[in-house]
This record gives C-alpha cells, sequence and structure tokens, in this order.
C-alpha cells in the first residue's frame, strides 16, 4: 500500500478545472454583478466576484493563485464603480489568500466549512474594503453594516448552492 | 537566502500585490487632488473593464427589454382606454396651466433681461437606457447605452420626467457612466423651495440623497419640496430633487444638521433617464410648439380665469374661505368695528343689491368665497418661473 506524503496529498486534492471555465465564470461573475443590482434593486446582497474568489482559492489551494485572482477581480469591480482603482482589488487580493491558506488546512469539501468561510471571508473582505476607504484613502465614508451583514449572508448562501454546481465541472483524474 | 524567498514565497507575493496596489492608490489620489482627474492608465482599466462587461449587460438588457416588450405591447393591454381618457384629461388641464404660466413666463423674461440675467432652459435632451450597475452598495454609478457617439460629454444633467438622477461621470464609446445623486462622492447645488435655504447635495451610507452642512433651522419641514439651485453648472435651476423627509443633526457638528430627503426620481429603479445635452436662454421649438398650442387651445379660458383670479385679489371679500362660519367678518362679535350689513329693502326693485346679478368672476362682493387660486405644478423643467432670486 502506497502512502502519500502531505505534499504529495496536497497535490492530490487540489481541484483542476477546464480552460473555459477558468476564464468564463470570473467573467460572468462580475457582469452579472453589475446587472443583477438593476434588476434587484437594494436588495442585492451579494458579491459575486467575492464567492468565486473563496470558490478558486479553496479548489486550488494555491495563496499565489488566490490573491491574484481576488486582486485581478477586485480591479475589475473598482474600475465599474468610478471609485479609486485598488479599493476592491487590495481587500480581494487578502480575500483570496486568505481563503488559500484556509484551504490548506481544513477540509475544503465540507458544506459548513464552505459556508463559515465564505460569510467570514466576505466581513473580512468588507472590513479591508473600509480600513482602505477610511485610513488608507481618507475619505470620510459612511458604513453601513447592517448591508455589510446582509451581503456576507446572501454570499454564504449563493456558495452553498454554487459551490457544488461548480464541483460538477472539475477535472477527474 | 533562496530558501527564505522560497519559503516565504506566498507571503512575498502577497505583500507584492497589496504594496503595489497601495501605489496605485496613491497615485491616483496624487492625480485627483491637482484636480487631473484619472490618469491615462487608470482610463485605460476603466475602459477595459466597461469593454468586457458591457457587450453582454447590453444582451441581457435587451433580452429583457425584448420580453417586456412583448408582454407590454400583446398581453397586458387592459385598462389602456382609461389610461387614455386620463391621460388626455391630464393633458388638457396642464395645457390650461401652462397657458396661465405663460405670462408670466414671458414677464419674468422680460425682468431677466432687464437685470442682464438669462435663465438656462433645458434645449435638448437625449433618451438613455439604463443597462447596468457599478455591482457595489458602495458606489452608486450604472452605466447608460448612449456615449460619446451619440454627443454625450462628461458632467452632463441626467433626469428623469420626475427629478434629477446624476451626471455622467466617465464617457465611453457607445456607453457612459452616471454617477447618482445618492452617491456619497456626488455633489449637486439645491435650494429649499419655502424657505429659500440653499446647499450641498450628497448621498449617505444607506444610498439616500442628503444635504448636508446646513445650519439648524426651525422653518425645514418635512415634505418640504427640493429643487435645483443651479449655481453648479451642471443641472439648470428648478428642476426637482425631492421632499425632506427627516432632519437629523450633524454628527460632527454642533449647530448642523443634516437633511435628508425622498428623491423625487426613482433611483432604485431607474429603466430610462434623460440627458441633457444642450442648455439655452430660450425655449426649444418642440417646447415653443407646445406653448403655441396651448395658448392657442386654452389662452381665453385661461385669461378669463387669470382675470376673475386678479379681481378675487383686489377686491375685498366679507368671506374669507379659511374662517369658520362664526367668526366670519359679517358674524365677528368682537370686532368692534363690524361690518354693517345692508339694510333690507322696503320695496325691492332690480337695483337692490340683492337682485343684482354680479359680474362673472367677481363673486366675492356677493358674499361668496372667493375662488380657489388653480393648483398649477411647477412649470416643466427647465421652465421654471422665475422666482427672484439670482445665481
Amino acid at each position: 500500500m502506497s502512502v502519500l506524503s502531505a505534499d504529495a496529498r496536497r497535490e492530490f486534492e487540489i481541484h483542476r478545472y477546464p480552460a473555459l471555465i477558468y476564464a468564463l465564470v470570473p467573467v460572468l461573475a462580475v457582469v452579472l454583478q453589475a446587472w443583477l443590482p438593476r434588476v434587484m434593486g437594494r436588495f442585492a446582497w451579494f458579491d459575486l466576484p467575492l464567492v468565486i474568489t473563496v470558490f478558486f482559492a479553496l479548489s486550488r489551494r494555491n495563496p499565489i493563485q488566490g490573491s491574484i485572482l481576488g486582486g485581478v477581480l477586485g480591479i475589475f469591480e473598482d474600475a465599474l464603480t468610478g471609485h479609486a482603482i485598488g479599493i476592491n482589488g487590495i481587500a480581494k487580493t487578502l480575500v483570496g489568500y486568505l481563503a488559500a491558506t484556509v484551504g490548506i488546512l481544513v477540509n475544503v469539501e465540507n458544506h459548513a466549512v464552505r459556508l463559515i468561510m465564505t460569510f467570514v471571508l466576505s466581513l473580512v473582505g468588507s472590513v479591508t474594503y473600509f480600513f482602505v476607504v477610511r485610513f488608507l484613502l481618507g475619505m470620510s465614508m459612511d458604513t453601513n453594516w447592517m448591508a455589510e451583514l446582509y451581503k456576507a449572508i446572501g454570499n454564504s448562501v449563493i456558495a452553498l448552492v454554487l459551490f457544488p454546481v461548480l464541483d460538477r465541472a472539475k477535472i477527474r483524474d | 537566502m533562496e530558501s527564505f524567498v522560497v519559503r516565504y514565497r506566498n507571503l512575498l507575493v502577497l505583500l507584492v500585490l497589496l504594496v503595489a496596489q497601495i501605489l496605485g492608490l496613491a497615485m491616483q489620489v496624487r492625480h485627483v487632488n491637482s484636480g487631473q482627474g484619472d490618469g491615462q492608465g487608470v482610463r485605460l482599466i476603466r475602459l477595459w473593464a466597461n469593454g468586457i462587461v458591457t457587450p453582454p449587460e447590453k444582451v441581457l438588457h435587451n433580452t429583457g427589454s425584448g420580453v417586456s416588450w412583448i408582454w407590454n405591447n400583446y398581453f397586458y393591454l387592459r385598462h389602456v382606454r382609461e389610461q387614455n381618457a386620463d391621460l388626455q384629461k391630464t393633458l388638457d388641464r396642464l395645457r390650461l396651466e401652462q397657458a396661465a404660466l405663460l405670462e408670466d413666463a414671458k414677464q419674468g423674461q422680460r425682468l431677466q433681461a432687464l437685470l442682464n440675467f438669462q435663465q438656462k432652459y433645458i434645449y435638448k435632451t437625449l433618451p438613455a437606457e439604463v443597462i447596468g450597475t457599478s455591482g457595489s452598495e458602495q458606489s452608486r454609478v450604472f452605466t447608460i447605452n448612449k456615449g460619446k457617439k451619440d454627443g454625450i460629454d462628461r458632467d452632463m444633467a441626467v433626469i428623469t420626467p420626475d427629478g434629477i438622477v446624476g451626471k455622467v461621470r466617465d464617457v465611453f464609446g457607445h456607453t457612459a457612466q452616471v454617477l447618482a445623486i445618492n452617491d456619497q462622492t456626488s455633489g449637486a447645488g439645491v435650494i429649499m423651495e419655502s424657505t429659500r435655504i440653499r446647499g450641498i447635495l450628497r448621498g449617505n451610507g444607506q444610498g439616500r440623497p442628503e444635504i448636508v452642512d446646513v445650519i439648524s433651522d426651525q422653518r425645514i419641514k418635512q415634505g418640504d419640496k427640493v429643487l435645483t439651485a443651479g449655481g453648479d453648472q451642471i443641472f439648470p435651476r428648478g428642476l426637482p430633487v425631492g421632499v425632506v423627509d427627516k432632519v437629523v443633526n450633524d454628527p460632527e457638528r454642533d449647530g448642523f444638521v443634516d437633511v435628508i430627503l425622498q428623491s423625487a426620481a426613482h433611483l432604485d429603479q431607474l429603466d430610462e433617464v434623460l440627458v441633457i445635452t444642450a442648455t439655452e436662454p430660450r425655449f426649444a421649438p418642440e417646447q415653443q410648439q407646445d406653448i403655441a398650442t396651448s395658448e392657442a387651445l386654452k389662452g381665453a379660458e385661461a385669461q378669463k380665469q387669470k382675470t376673475s383670479e386678479g379681481m378675487a385679489e383686489k377686491l375685498p371679500g366679507l368671506v374669507d374661505p379659511n374662517l369658520p362660519a362664526d367668526q366670519q367678518p359679517l358674524n365677528d362679535t368682537s370686532n368692534p368695528n363690524p361690518v354693517s350689513r345692508p339694510p333690507v329693502a322696503i320695496h325691492p326693485d332690480r337695483f337692490t343689491p340683492a337682485n343684482v346679478t354680479p359680474p362673472a368672476g367677481a363673486t366675492p362682493t356677493s358674499g361668496q368665497a372667493a375662488p380657489k387660486k388653480p393648483e398649477t405644478s411647477k412649470p416643466a423643467q427647465g421652465n421654471p418661473a422665475p422666482q427672484g432670486d439670482k445665481q
């Protein structure tokens, strides 16, 4: 019986997806994030790019890839907001890094773990966003923490539904 | 050294990414503070992001619009006849009001010319559809399906028939980004209609428009109308902004309040907007034609109504419509100089006051209530009646 080393086990547990999924899903997330609030009004309590960042970071278990994906999606979002570019970028870079780092340590197949991680990382993203706005940029921006809490809940619910769907697309050896 | 880099490469990459973005932010802030707006690099990123997001957004929007169009034009035509009749009545009433206001507007223009001040009217607007948003709670920016090639430019005012919406922030080839009035970085000069208190309008954390840095004033009441002041060089004067919802103390400054508004335009559910592409010190040809039609159709009626109003204001009234019956001047016993009733004629004839038919509209002298002034709405957008205060 062959025994896998820790690194080999990690390598074994890394999920791989077709290139189309890597290209299409993040773009679709940004497009829907921009379009759905027009339909749902002020009840659009979710952040799809963040959910996608968490998903790929957890699946790939690579902090570098997680950070880069988070950073790119965040910058993309910033470009659409009209605010300075990098605010969401910094927040999501951190989220991608943390998700991948924690993904190495815990069993990310567990739905409860995914739910809790998405919730906590959403709040981490919001706190980082407001830290950057308030302390790095010195902007006086009011904070609606209830909306951020609703957003974290919304992200968790979406993750619960979306992650199993995306899991079906993974390449099986 | 090599082992250090290998061992901490994840952390090092994170630090490099964070530092790069922080430096990028610092450079942007420097650019903005020096009044240069977005730099070339930032503008390029915005252009790419817009170029990638807008086409699928347009497809989604057009699909939704198509389904909605089929539903509205083929399946949902109930009550259209009644609605048409109602609209015809409204149009009729508005024509009468417009004809009545025309003389005031002309007089106002003459006075403005004397004061060497020219009111800017909305001369040309371009309808546009909202196809997307920023997708962020912290940013109230939305995308419209008209851009530079349609004649849109930066800082053009965006409105709906209900009220102002925002201003154009960034313009691309076929799309443009609009900064809504409830964004925290927006700003517009506004004035309260009844108190004439001026202020700066911006959004708060909850996405509601508020007038900031207003000195506490007891006269500010819920429901007061707020209009554009015209001083910001973006919105023409007199456009509806909203009504006062509540007044809260400014948490950072004593003696100041923030006036939170209920916006006139439905900022959360915008489908179509109008971009003001030109303002001129004269009416647009369509407006002139509309005014001429109103004058031709309703001019005589409006003139008659105006004359009766003028007479009602000038002639003394024996009946005050605002007082109850027992406190009317004729019945007021506390008045040391009571109004004497005319003596009753022993042999009434056609010259007896009670038998004289009063002229049309001169009803107050015959002891009836003064005719109520018609409830006229504000003049059409960009066509406000002069209010005497210069910008």
